[in-house]
């Protein structure tokens, strides 16, 4: 009981804090199945308005540039990779661009990206090898200046959100979900 | 070729001049790669550029830099403080970055914004021959073409890649679309370095 409780709240927070967010002027979402359903992170965006989501093709690099770049004219995108299998193949633009671009520009750019990924559920169904592997802790150690944040306690994912949305030193956030938390319908 | 395209070209080389005795007196601890040869090319490009278009350039990125409008101490500064494989300037909106093909998808993204923001500039992005073979290229052309966004790009093509012939390694090289602008010419310079043996 206490563990489905956990789960509903889970996934209630995170739609509060996409609602929160949906509301920004400055937002957009982006990514594949922010429009379209297909994974457990599209379930969090029903309340976020139509337009401002942008639904992707699959390149994932692709999109984590191009998030930079929204970013680089004053938007405040929340690129949404529905497992962390899949941003490994935004490494390129994720590490050697995102993660280094502050001290390649002396600090003048400093794109503010909202990351979210998800942990692929193992319950009932298990995606196997290449859909539910936890990155976490190699990706603290390969993001410098990205903040890594693991949300495990749903009481902690709406404060989350809002204190990297209002960060006044406009750094990116990667945030990982874990969709045994919320993957419920 | 008139009077100022002159002068920028004397402007020009002559830059590259004065980096590469900086080079090789040992002050620069850090990769350059000099541009050379392309002048008159990048002249005339430069000349359908507005003030407030964004310009994204690789590691060989020191004529773009000058000829986007960014004060030449400035562009000097950063190269002897060791940064010449990434200028980057918010306020000229210029971005150079040193990882084959990185700059693509920002450009796509700030293509993006232009284009929600209804505003009237664009973004050049400079490639290689190289990097034009590449699929990340070929994706975000695609995407750009097909959402109609306010991106240009350029081919300068010198076949070389560091020292890999693109040609030779591909077969042959891909045909060049009509709406992307392309020249030739052969480098000036090495890869990097200036050809000359220097003591750090």
């Amino acid at each position: 009981m206490g563990s489905i409780l956990k789960m509903i709240t889970y996934r209630k927070e995170l739609i509060k804090s996409m609602n929160f967010l949906g509301k920004k002027k400055d937002t957009l979402f982006i990514g594949q199945s922010v429009s379209y359903s297909g994974n457990a992170i599209y379930n969090t965006l029903t309340g976020v308005p139509s337009k401002k989501k942008i639904e992707m093709p699959v390149f994932e690099d692709a999109q984590m540039g191009m998030s930079i770049g929204l970013a680089l004219n004053g938007y405040v995108p929340i690129s949404c990779y529905p497992r962390f299998d899949f941003l490994i193949l935004a490494m390129n633009q994720l590490v050697n661009h995102l993660d280094k671009i502050r001290k390649m520009s002396r600090n003048e750019m400093k794109p503010k990206i909202i990351i979210r990924t998800s942990i692929g559920s193992k319950s009932p169904l298990n995606g196997g090898p290449q859909h539910t592997q936890d990155y976490t802790e190699i990706f603290k150690k390969i993001l410098t200046e990205v903040k890594v944040v693991y949300l495990k306690n749903p009481k902690d994912i709406f404060k989350s959100f809002k204190e990297a949305y209002n960060n006044k030193n406009s750094y990116s956030y990667l945030f990982i979900e874990d969709a045994d938390f919320y993957n419920i319908k | 070729m008139n009077k100022n395209d002159k002068e920028l070209k004397d402007i020009l080389i002559n830059f590259e001049d004065d980096i590469k005795k900086i080079y090789e007196s040992g002050k620069i601890k850090a990769p350059i790669h000099l541009s050379g040869n392309n002048e008159i090319q990048l002249i005339n490009i430069f000349k359908k550029i507005k003030k407030n278009d964004w310009v994204l350039s690789s590691w060989r990125n020191h004529y773009h830099a000058i000829l986007k409008g960014i004060p030449l101490e400035l562009i000097k500064k950063e190269i002897v403080n060791g940064r010449s494989m990434g200028l980057n300037f918010k306020k000229y909106r210029f971005y150079s970055s040193s990882i084959v093909a990185g700059i693509i998808p920002i450009a796509l993204g700030i293509s993006k914004a232009l284009k929600l923001k209804k505003s009237k500039s664009k973004v050049w992005v400079f490639i290689g021959d190289m990097t034009f073979e590449t699929g990340i290229f070929s994706e975000c052309y695609k995407y750009s073409i097909n959402h109609k966004l306010p991106i240009k790009f350029v081919v300068e093509d010198n076949n070389m890649s560091t020292n890999t012939p693109t040609k030779k390694i591909w077969i042959k090289k891909s045909k060049i679309p009509k709406n992307v602008i392309y020249y030739k010419y052969k480098r000036k310079y090495p890869h990097h370095g200036t050809g000359s043996w220097v003591l750090f």
